[in-house]
């Protein structure tokens, strides 16, 4: 195991440099330097003020010297300064972090909840009404645009809800946007206060990983289930439910778990259109108005972090696939 | 594994027999058809493709107004006999700009795709007809391309490459060809060690040649099912930028940037949001349908 672990964390090395080779070029190559930004609408400024600037922000250095400089910084935990928030980038990006966990692990979970039975019930009865509702959902799920649906979500739900006027439904409506109420004491009732706010855009967000999760969920059960030895546990004489939850759930989950490894980077990526129609303040917002104010270090921070994310998990997928499946060697 | 294209008569098929009558049975084309026919949604799919198509190209036939026209006097006006969809806060015709926006939406969507499909097919095809370090390298970079978080990264560039068609469909296709790369590489591998590769190589045709005449038809299935889908994803992407004021810029219509202000109308014009995601969401479905489709007609092995 430990060699394995080894030559895995050597081949990310590659990985690694280049991934950092191209963020670094996409925001180093980006017109308007932190110093052409300041000159913005500040006439005083001249022209050997840029000139004194540019060196002293090492702008004026050629490209690849600038890029090992922005390794070493970013490596001690240096990833510049937000000109826009006055604060250093990695701080700001911390404290937005747990603000995205907020409606990431909600999201996260509601889409395993509804994906996995799903899957499982689509695959047992494939051809059946239930599975063609399930692959059509799957459909739906992939083909909407998010923020619209999330817009459509907050006319539905924060709008108009008209079933509010029976009583028994009043509950049912939920803010527009935002993540907390003003003036909400401490304690239990922050967290009931934020779980109003969470409800709509975790639903939002989870359904493309509910559809991505169905879909995987039903294909590996397919796949499981035509196999030899799943008959044999049935011709033992094993109640179906037996094979279903011994035999067939065991297996057909271990693919799964990859998948669901791979994918937990894309819930912080594919957040920024959420975050942004409900307001939410977590890290995919912090990009949206970093990006929209030119506050380009705080995007670029941002980035690596996301890159960072979708490194550390490829590694735990193929590590948890490893552990899961004996028939994996890894030595 | 039984795939068609190895299951009958070799790997030449795809290039020549489409237009060649095919002796004592059908031909690879004939048989997709034929499987295709049978895929009900997909043929669906296919016409609300065609008719969104054919809106966007006759715009001008179907509405009487500009899709810059603005109409101070009739702002976010509600839905009437000569505004069938109201107009929006700048009195635009919202029906008009729903078909003129169709055009940008549409094209971005399907440039974009094709332009990843070349470059994936270009990198694939090189990458596994030529084997070794190149080989490597060219993997090496897809790795690195797949692990990149597209969406983010596309916001930055949109940001100063966006506002054109062209900005967006450059930025939408460097991030969208890695799937088809490996896909078309995996199929070199396994073409160019077979006998056809190596007859045409005996008859003294240059790589170029072998690879581009011989060897690449014969991957095209995949290529087409993967693009297919690429469309959807492009337009969705293409939305999603602009509504977020990055990508197609007013006052071009594109059905994301008719959305951009349409969240802040939502409790006095709500309508306003409704067509275009609904266009959105419809035009991907059906390519995501038809996409299906065409896996299900020319590729079983990509069957998810």
């Amino acid at each position: 195991m430990t060699s394995y672990l080894t030559r895995r964390l050597l081949q990310m090395v590659p990985l690694v440099i280049g991934i950092s080779i191209i963020i670094f070029l996409i925001l180093a190559a980006a017109p308007g330097d932190p110093v052409d930004l300041l000159l913005f609408g500040n006439p005083n400024i001249t022209a050997e003020d840029v000139v004194r600037l540019k060196h002293l922000y090492g702008l004026d250095q050629p490209l690849h010297i600038r890029y090992v400089k922005w390794v070493w910084a970013a490596l001690q935990g240096d990833l510049g300064y937000s000109r826009t928030y006055k604060v250093p980038v990695l701080s700001l990006i911390w404290d937005r972090v747990g603000n995205s966990l907020w409606l990431q692990i909600p999201a996260f979970l509601i889409a395993l909840a509804v994906a996995v039975p799903v899957g499982i019930t689509s695959a047992l009865r494939q051809y059946s009404p239930v599975d063609y509702a399930a692959t059509f959902f799957t459909f739906f799920g992939l083909s909407i645009p998010a923020f619209w649906f999330g817009i459509m979500m907050i006319y539905v739900f924060a709008v108009v809800h008209p079933w509010t006027a029976l009583p028994a439904l009043a509950w049912l409506k939920f803010p527009a946007g935002g993540f907390s109420s003003p003036g909400v004491a401490a304690g239990l009732a922050t967290y009931v206060d934020r779980a109003h706010y969470v409800v709509l855009p975790a639903l939002v967000l989870s359904l493309l990983f509910m559809a991505s999760y169905t879909r995987y969920t039903r294909s590996s059960m397919l796949e499981v289930i035509r196999q030899d030895y799943i008959r044999t546990a049935r011709a033992k004489g094993i109640s179906e439910l037996g094979v279903i939850q011994r035999h067939a759930l065991r297996n057909a989950l271990i693919p799964l778990v990859t998948i669901v490894a791979l994918s937990i980077p894309a819930l912080f990526s594919g957040a920024p259109l959420t975050e942004t129609v409900f307001g939410w303040p977590g890290i995919g917002r912090l990009l949206v108005d970093a990006v929209l104010a030119g506050d380009f270090a705080v995007a670029q921070g941002v980035i690596l972090f996301l890159a960072g994310l979708v490194i550390v998990f490829n590694l735990l997928a193929d590590i948890s696939y490893a552990v899961l499946d004996p028939r994996i060697r890894y030595d | 594994m039984t795939d068609l294209r190895s299951g009958t008569s070799g790997a030449v098929l795809a290039a020549s027999l489409a237009a060649r009558p095919e002796v004592g049975g059908e031909g690879y084309w004939q048989i997709a058809w034929r499987r295709f026919k049978k895929h009900r949604v997909a043929i669906v799919g296919a016409s609300v493709i065609v008719l969104f198509i054919a809106t966007a190209v006759f715009a001008p036939f179907l509405t009487r107004y500009e899709f810059d026209q603005i109409d101070l006097y009739r702002r976010k006006a509600a839905p009437s006999f000569s505004h069938p969809l109201g107009t929006d806060e700048l009195g635009h015709d919202v029906f008009t700009r729903l078909l003129y926006a169709g055009r940008i939406s549409l094209t971005v969507g399907f440039t974009a795709a094709f332009t990843a499909a070349v470059l994936g097919t270009l990198v694939g095809g090189v990458s596994g007809f030529y084997g070794r370090w190149l080989d490597n390298v060219l993997m090496r970079v897809t790795d690195v391309m797949f692990s990149i978080p597209a969406l983010p990264v596309l916001i930055v560039l949109a940001r100063y490459m966006g506002g054109s068609v062209l900005g967006i469909v450059l930025v939408l296709s460097v991030f969208a060809w890695m799937g088809t790369a490996r896909l078309v590489r995996g199929d070199m591998l396994r073409l160019r060690t077979q006998d056809f590769a190596d007859a045409a190589r005996a008859l003294g045709a240059s790589d170029s040649r072998i690879l581009f005449r011989h060897l690449v038809p014969n991957a095209l299935a995949p290529v087409l099912v993967a693009g297919t889908l690429t469309v959807g994803g492009a337009i969705l992407s293409e939305a999603g930028l602009s509504f977020l004021g990055i990508g197609i810029q007013p006052p071009t219509p594109s059905w994301g940037n008719m959305l951009q202000n349409a969240q802040d109308f939502i409790w006095t014009t709500p309508w306003l949001a409704v067509w275009p995601g609904a266009m959105i969401f419809l035009t991907v479905l059906s390519i995501n349908f038809l996409g299906d489709g065409l896996r299900d007609a020319l590729d079983p092995r990509l069957k998810v």
